[in-house]
């Protein structure tokens, strides 16, 4: 019988067959990095695995704490700075990289920033960070999403996806032909972006869920693929990689602290405290 | 880009595929460690019409223009052998007109290599050198030699330069794994900038060691394994120039020459014998120990004098600790297993 999964498992693992072999991969910390970890491992031995800290061509051995986390991996092949990682970016060295979204508009533009008013803000955000960069000059983008909304306008303009759709990107002359966002995958299903008009659609379903459910969380009139499918079922070698690499990301955040607490105390306990 | 698979390949082999004629070629090292084979090996395959980029042009810039293979340099610094009496062979080429040549200063030259390794179009150098005649004076590249504008936000007027960046770099280093990355200490110069301004990346090194190695001391890695081409393992590559813990500067050779370098003819005489007569860097080595003995060699020889090593350990390697329990929540594979089938987290 095969294996089952967990919801996390499945993300990462749907991440992780985005990667292809000898390809140069930027990776963001948790869901990404786990998802470079098993693609390295499984069906992309000749990736080079990248941070923008600089930290190039490694081999994460438990998930890293941060994108400067020397600690997760046995040492690495070229220490650079930011400022080459970006460049290197930039001259167009970077296949794909990997992206979490707050906000994503109808044309895959995305905001990490804000919510609310950027000046009097109703939550304050992350920023910037890497993402614009990556985003306009990676070939590809796989973005993900599993705290943030869809919305009709981002309220804080982050990072540029196909801009107002259609060849408008392109016509702007400021990013490499072809890139941009390739894939949203979200806690519910899997979303692409079509080929002319660059508008975001359904693609697939998680196991249970519905396409209506989904349509649920999108204020404009969400395309969907002619034949929606049910997301690729990870395989037992997948799930038992995933799971002995990064058991906290597996098992989910909301278990993780729980298990954590409780073994935390546990500790304590056992030295009379 | 570069493939990840058999880059490692034999002198001849990389410089065949890598070097086209008619490329821009930049020679990687400066000053030291200069990659002696790699320029023999242009040499011997008679490439043509290249446009040379060197910051400091000395033997390696001497060889490839009395080779025929150079019809325009751009570096900062050219030999010549022998004062009053002596000569070039830089210098006998342009006498001829078979040789164009563009200067630069030591800082400018790197400039350029430095915007084309970040992708930018230009780079901003001193502006002093406008009331020189580098500045005034232009050869092949003329108009876009250099660039005045303005700063936009202090106005004042800003010399430039435009981005350098060669068809194919050729550079030796220390060490290289089979993947590319390539290792270099010493006197850095502008050797990553030249490699990684480069479309194509030709390296050879003293030996080639394992992955390992190299992952255990990244901070050493100038060029990664995914921008390189070629790697070819040579030892004594750079001789008769040094690298450092492994030979010193042969002075005798070098005197030889600077000697033979003064003319024309005498110059051809001492390629015949160490390059055009030397199929490879084993021959040339074979044929100096045939000429001066191994005790030359030996003499120059490095002695140890080891960095101390950088620690890149950490605490753990795994989320599971020695009882095989999970770190942070302390439980074992089988019960976080059960943990989740008990609260229905599972699918499939």
């Amino acid at each position: 019988m095969a294996k089952k999964y967990t919801l996390d498992e499945l993300l990462i693992i749907t991440a992780a067959r985005e990667i292809h072999d000898s390809e140069n991969v930027i990776l963001g910390v948790g869901l990404p990095t786990t998802a470079g970890a098993m693609a390295k491992a499984l069906h992309a031995p000749g990736a080079t695995l990248m941070m923008e800290s600089g930290i190039i061509d490694f081999r994460p051995l438990v998930p890293p704490n941060h994108i400067a986390d020397a600690n997760a991996c046995r040492g690495f092949s070229y220490a650079t700075d930011l400022f080459s990682a970006f460049t290197m970016t930039y001259r167009g060295f970077v296949d794909v990289c990997f992206l979490g979204v707050a906000q994503i508009d109808k044309f895959g533009n995305v905001n990490t920033t804000v919510v609310g008013d950027y000046y009097k803000p109703q939550a304050r955000l992350p920023g910037a960070g890497g993402a614009p960069d990556f985003i306009s000059y990676a070939k590809r983008t796989v973005l993900t999403m599993r705290g943030g909304e869809f919305v009709n306008k981002l309220d804080y303009f982050t990072s540029p996806g196909y801009l107002d759709g259609g060849d408008s990107r392109e016509r702007s002359g400021l990013f490499p032909k072809g890139s941009g966002p390739t894939m949203l995958l979200t806690t519910k299903g899997i979303f692409r972006f079509h080929p002319q008009t660059k508008e975001i659609y359904l693609a697939q379903v998680h196991p249970g869920v519905t396409v209506d459910m989904i349509r649920k969380d999108v204020p404009w009139d969400l395309k969907v693929a002619d034949k929606v499918t049910e997301t690729a079922r990870p395989t037992d070698e997948e799930i038992d990689f995933v799971r002995r690499f990064a058991p906290t990301e597996a098992v989910g955040r909301k278990l993780m602290y729980e298990l954590g607490m409780a073994h935390a105390i546990r500790q304590a306990q056992a030295r009379g405290k | 880009m570069a493939e990840n698979s058999s880059k490692v390949m034999s002198a001849k082999e990389a410089i065949a595929r890598f070097v086209k004629d008619g490329d821009h070629l930049v020679i990687g090292n400066y000053t030291v460690g200069t990659c002696a084979e790699l320029v023999f090996e242009v040499i011997r395959q008679r490439k043509k019409g290249l446009t040379l980029y060197s910051q400091s042009g000395v033997f390696d810039v001497e060889v490839l223009v009395a080779g025929g293979c150079v019809n325009r340099l751009v570096s900062t610094y050219v030999y010549r052998a022998g004062g009053k009496e002596g000569g070039s062979a830089v210098e006998r080429a342009l006498k001829a007109g078979t040789l164009e040549m563009e200067d630069y200063t030591n800082f400018q030259y790197n400039a350029r290599l430095v915007a084309g390794m970040h992708g930018f179009t230009f780079m901003q150098v001193f502006e002093g050198a406008m009331v020189t005649d580098l500045f005034k004076k232009r050869s092949f590249i003329g108009d876009n030699k250099y660039k005045v504008i303005d700063c936009p936000y202090t106005g004042k007027k800003i010399l430039t330069v435009p981005a350098a960046t060669p068809d194919v770099c050729i550079v030796h280093v220390q060490r290289a794994d089979k993947f590319g990355n390539a290792q270099y200490w010493g006197a850095l110069g502008s050797v990553t900038a030249a490699a990684l301004a480069s479309k194509r990346i030709v390296v050879s090194c003293e030996e080639i060691v394992e992955h390992d190695i190299i992952q255990s001391s990244p901070h050493l890695t100038i060029i990664p394994g995914y921008r390189v081409d070629a790697v070819v393992e040579i030892p004594w590559g750079a001789h008769p120039t040094e690298v450092l813990g492994y030979y010193n500067l042969d002075r005798t050779m070098y005197a030889l020459f600077f000697l033979m370098d003064m003319r024309g003819d005498s110059l051809m005489a001492w390629m015949d014998e160490w390059i055009y007569n030397c199929p490879d860097r084993r021959a040339y080595i074979d044929h100096y120990i045939a000429s001066y003995g191994a005790g030359k060699l030996d003499a120059i020889r490095a002695k140890s004098y080891f960095s101390a090593p950088a620690n890149y350990g950490a605490a753990f390697t795994s989320c599971w600790d020695n009882d095989d329990r999970e770190r942070t929540m302390g439980v074992t594979l089988e019960e976080m297993e059960r943990i989740l089938e008990e609260r229905g987290l599972l699918y499939g």
